[in-house]
Parts: C-alpha cells; structure tokens; sequence
C-alpha cells in the first residue's frame, strides 16, 4: 500500500520554519482577548440577531408607553422615570441571562462545550470571561434602547456613566450567575433552555421589588441594584454618593449568586461527565 | 500575567526523523515511533477502565476492565461495532467522562487527578457527529481561538497555521466562513481546529467521514506526516477499515467494551488465519470440486465460461497437499493467486460481527 509524503528538500524548509517558530503559552491576557474578540466578530458579522433584540425590546417598551398613557394617562408619566430605569436594567437582565444560558446551550449543541471544559486555563476563568463580553455585548444594545426610550419620551435622566455601568453591571452579575445555573441545568436535561427563558420575565418582579418595604427583598438578584440604579438614574445619585452598606450589599449579592452560579453550573458538568451525557445532545 | 499550566506540547520541539520522512511506508512505519527517540512515559495509559452507563437492569457496560497503552508519536486505529465501547473510552480519555474504576494517563499525567489541567494542553479531539468548531466564524479564526482555548499564543503559530491550512488545502477558504464551506471541508476544519492547538496526542473520531475520496487520500497523509515528521499520537476510530490500514501502526479493536485484539496491522492480517488460494482452470468439474471439498475447506466457486475459480483455505502444508490433489485429479492449473485476508476480514473473524460502514457513533455497550 503506497503513501505519499513530501519530498525530502521541502521537508527540510519546513523543518527551517519550524525550528526558527517556537510555539508559546497563551496567558490570560490571550485567553480575554480570544473570547472578546469572538464576541466582537459575531456581532459585527451578524448585525441582524443584535438589532433584531433591539428592535423587539423597543416594540415591547412602545406598547407599554403608549398603552400606558392610554390606560393611565397622568400617572406614567409621572412614573415614566422610573420605568425606563427600570426597563433598562430589564433589557440588560435579560441580555446577560439569555446569552450566557443560550450560549452554554448551543455550545452543547455543536460539540464545543468539551473543547472549553478541557482547556488547561480551567473552565472557570474562559466561561467568566464569556461571560464579560456578553455584558459588553449587551450594555451596548441597552444603551441604544435606552437612548430612544429617553427620545420617544421626551425624558431626561441622571446618566452618568461611571455610577450607571457600575451599578447596573453589578446587579446584572447576578443574573449572570443565574445564567450559569440554567446552563447547567441545560448541559444536564438538555431541551430545557425554551422554559427556562421563561425565567426572564421574573426578573420584572425582581426589579420592581418592594426592597424598602421588605428589606430581605435585596438579597434577590436585582432588587438592590435595582433600587440603587433608580436612585442614580432618576435622583441623580453618585456611585461615591451612596453608604458603604448599600455598596457592600450589591457586591456581595453579586459575587454570590456568580459563585452560586458557578458552583451550580460546575457540579452540572462533573455530574454529566459521571453520567457520560456530557455533549450529548 | 500568569498562565495556564502548559504540558509538553507547548515546551518540547517538534522531532523530526528525516529518514522516516523521505519515503515511509506502512511496514517501515511499524517501526516509526520505535525509532524516533522517545523520552518521558507513553502518549496514553489506560490502566483498568470501566464505565456502566445507568443502573440496575437497565444499565449499560460500555467499557469493561481496559487496558492499553499507546507509545508516544505512533499511529493507532480503534475498530469496534457499534457499541462495542471506542467512543466511550476516547472521552475517558479525554476527561469529557469520568470513569467509574480505572485510571488514564496523559503523558504521565492522571486526566483525573489534580493534574488534569496540565494534561488538558496535550489532548483533543475531534468527535464524529460534532461541529468541533464555530462556523460563524472563518477557518483561520477557528484555528486562532482554538488555539488559545488550548493554551498556545496564536500569534507564536501563525505560520504553522498556514502551513497546516495548505496541507488541508484550506489555504482559500481560509477567510471564509465555516458555515459557507462543504460538508468536506467543514471536517478539515474541525481537524485543523484540533491540530492548531499544537496538542501531541489528538483523538480522531469517523475523520473522514463525509470526506470525498482525494480529501480523504489528503487527510491520510497528513495524518502519517504529523505522526512521521512531528511525533503526534494519533488514535484513529473509524469504520473506514481502509483509512485504518492506510494509516495505523497498531489496531486495537475493541467488541462488547472489551479489547478483543491488539497488534500491528501486519501482524493481525499475517496472524490470521484466513490465508486461501484461488485456483483457475477449465478442467475443474464437479467431480473435482467433490473431492476438494472432502480434504480442503472451499471457500467459493466461480465459474466464468469454460473456466472454474476455486478459492480453498490452504496455507503451510495444506498448500503442498492441494497442489498433489489438482495434479493427481488431472487438473492443468490454469492460474493460481494466493488470497490475503483484509483487515475487514480480521475484523470480522475476531469480533465475530459485520463492519456497519454506515453508522458512526457508537455509545453504547453490553447490557448487564
């Protein structure tokens, strides 16, 4: 049975390119700008999935405003503030849960999932920083929606955008956290993604929590950063300008339903690798 | 910044063998990994694997007490009906499933234990009936970020890249997007997305499944010039019994999650005992055929005008005996071939079961 290889003077020129090209480690920095910059090229590339969120967002806002002033006339507008802030942090809730819960999902799918659960960084560190790009991502279509909520209203907020991107990335981790835990749930019952996109409309009850007349309430995800971001928007209040409790809070909210998150999503994945339905679709 | 823990693919040179690279053949490539110098422990271990899918009667033993050991730089085939285990055991491998007794080892290092990460960095694959691969993004992109994913700067490989683009013949798609590729080439993509991350043991699953027949002559190649010239372990699973032969130094193959045979493709197709002559000539009647068929075993009769093709099992002494016999029955050999056994027809002989060259995966097992 014959093979063919090269011939022996182009095998050597290869071994000349080889020798003078040592392959080096990817660190960290590689690892971020990796996942970012496939973030970047999918939406750059596919235009039409980020303007069609847009797009819907802003249908379901304009039904609700001008329906709103149908049913209720002078009342929204007199809380019209608030529910664009509100409806904001919404979009972006939702934007960081769908794509992280989807994008576990559609990993399985296409047989990727185990490609980045068995990379030496660790699946930790990669599906975090999936996870910041998807943020990115979707702070940035928010922004859009926002911008036009605030031109078809004719509203003006407080937007200054350190105490903005704070406080609504934090409380928006939160909901990061629970993408990871549907996405776990995902890798392990598969077909399950559909329903638990149903989740994201509980993040309306979430935003809107009565967090002063039940204080328990801002260990939810949301609700604090919720009330803190209605603070800023409509009151125009600092990120400096708010107590170390309030600030300590939404971090700690943050951090721990991420953790939460995580430690779900990973014993999702060992138990899948247990039961060998890990990628299985 | 700190970095991923790295495993000798991103540390050790390539190893070049120009001898072996000037003109290998499959004998010769028996030999390949034996020659080429060989430092640190095996490729892979498998030290004592089983894995039970479910439990009670219902469960599934999809591999049985394996063991296997797999040299570093050689080419090895695993053959198996559907559910004899081949897929199970490539993800106990790779860590995608945990098995339930047993160890595996990954150049020495416990895909299970603390070390894993490590080990992670020289081990991937490429699984049957997965994408492997982003197909909204372009070929070279792909390499890039599977690149990283595996621990290697992309920019430290770029020309290797290139040159593993143009030995795929990938080099014009290069900037295309995967999902506006062939089903073809989409699997050369999932393979160099495999090899673009410089892993030096890689797990091909069906790899040329799909593939059109120059794409699979070019993937072979490659296949023996990775193992040749940059001491890549390969571990091929594959119904193609051709691409096996082509391309493997050793078979193992595997039936009812046990390993049933392991050896050297030569030695398997010389082991066998399959070994026949075919005899042709026009004095062969059924008187003739009668008393073949009393001291030989006749394998089949083909009768093609005036001339009769008799194929009996008879190697060794048996051969001589048969010879006497024709002569004394006055049978004027026309033509006489001997008839070597295919690997599909060792394959057979061990596991006692039909190669499906129409199924790909196979995750099941032995029901208990």
């Amino acid at each position: 049975m014959s093979r063919e290889v090269e011939a022996g003077g182009e095998v050597d020129v290869k071994r000349e390119l080889d020798s003078a090209e040592e392959p080096r480690p990817a660190t960290y920095y590689h690892l971020a700008r990796a996942v970012l910059y496939r973030e970047y090229l999918i939406f750059v590339r596919y235009p039409a999935n980020a303007i069609g969120g847009i797009v819907v967002s802003l249908f379901f806002f304009g039904v609700l405003f001008y329906g709103g002033q149908l049913l209720a006339g002078q009342a929204l507008a007199d809380s019209l503030e608030g529910i664009i802030a509100g409806y904001f942090l919404w979009t972006l809730s939702v934007g960081a849960y769908s794509s992280v819960s989807n994008d576990i999902g559609s990993e399985v799918q296409w047989g990727t999932l185990e490609r980045h659960v068995t990379t030496p960084f660790g699946f930790a560190p990669v599906a975090l920083l999936k996870g910041v790009a998807k943020v990115v991502r979707t702070f940035l279509t928010s922004a859009v929606v926002l911008a036009v909520m605030l031109l078809l209203t004719g509203t003006r907020l407080s937007l200054d955008p350190i105490t903005v991107v704070s406080v609504a990335g934090l409380a928006i981790v939160s909901v990061l956290g629970l993408g990871f835990a549907a996405g776990g749930v995902t890798v392990l019952y598969k077909r399950i993604g559909n329903w638990l996109n149903l989740l994201q409309f509980g993040f309306i009850v979430l935003i809107s929590a009565p967090v002063f007349e039940l204080p328990w309430t801002r260990f939810l995800p949301l609700a604090h950063g919720s009330a803190l971001l209605q603070r800023a928007m409509v009151d125009g209040v600092r990120l400096w300008e708010f107590g170390p409790a309030d600030l300590a809070l939404l971090v700690g909210v943050a951090v721990g339903y991420l953790l939460g998150g995580y430690l779900v999503f990973h014993y999702a994945t060992r138990r899948a690798r247990r039961l060998g339905v890990l990628g299985d679709y | 910044m700190s970095e991923p823990p790295s495993a000798s693919a991103v540390d050790s040179p390539t190893t070049t063998d120009s001898a072996a690279a000037t003109e290998p053949d499959r004998d010769s490539s028996t030999d390949t990994a034996a020659e080429r110098p060989i430092d640190g422990p095996p490729a892979l271990v498998v030290d004592g694997v089983s894995k039970r899918f479910g439990s009670g009667e219902g469960s599934v033993l999809a591999v049985d007490d394996v063991s296997l050991t797999v040299e570093r730089g050689s080419i090895v085939g695993l053959l198996g009906p559907n559910g004899a285990g081949k897929t199970t055991l490539i993800k106990c491998a790779l860590g995608v499933v945990l098995p339930d007794t047993g160890s595996v080892r990954v150049f020495g290092v416990d895909i299970g234990g603390s070390g894993h990460r490590a080990a992670y960095a020289n081990v991937d694959a490429m699984l049957e009936g997965a994408r492997n691969d982003y197909w909204r993004l372009t070929v070279r992109e792909n390499l890039r970020y599977f690149a990283t994913i595996r621990g290697i700067d992309p920019d430290s490989v770029a020309d290797r890249h290139d040159r593993l683009l143009e030995r795929l013949e990938l080099v014009d798609k290069a900037d295309t997007a995967v999902r506006d590729l062939s089903r073809g080439m989409k699997q050369k993509v999932s393979l160099a997305s495999v090899l673009a991350g410089g892993a030096e043991l890689v797990f091909l699953d069906e790899p040329t499944l799909g593939l059109d027949v120059e794409s699979s002559r070019t993937l072979r190649r490659e296949l023996r010039r990775l193992a040749v010239e940059e001491g890549l372990t390969i571990v091929v699973s594959s119904h193609d019994m051709a691409v096996i032969e082509d391309v493997c130094d050793r078979v193992v193959m595997m039936a009812d999650g046990r390993i049933v045979a392991d050896d050297t493709v030569s030695a398997l197709l010389s082991g066998a005992d399959r070994d026949a002559v075919r005899v042709t000539s026009p004095d062969i009647d059924d008187d003739v055929l009668a008393a073949l068929r009393d001291r030989f075993e006749v394998r089949s009769v083909a009768v093609e005008g005036d001339r009769t093709s008799v194929e009996v099992a008879a190697a060794g002494d048996d051969l001589y005996a048969l010879m006497d016999a024709l002569r004394a029955a006055g049978v004027t050999i026309g033509d006489v071939r001997t008839v070597q056994p295919d690997l599909e027809e060792v394959f057979v002989d061990v596991t006692g079961m039909e190669v499906d060259v129409s199924q790909g995966v196979d995750d099941g097992g032995r029901s208990s």
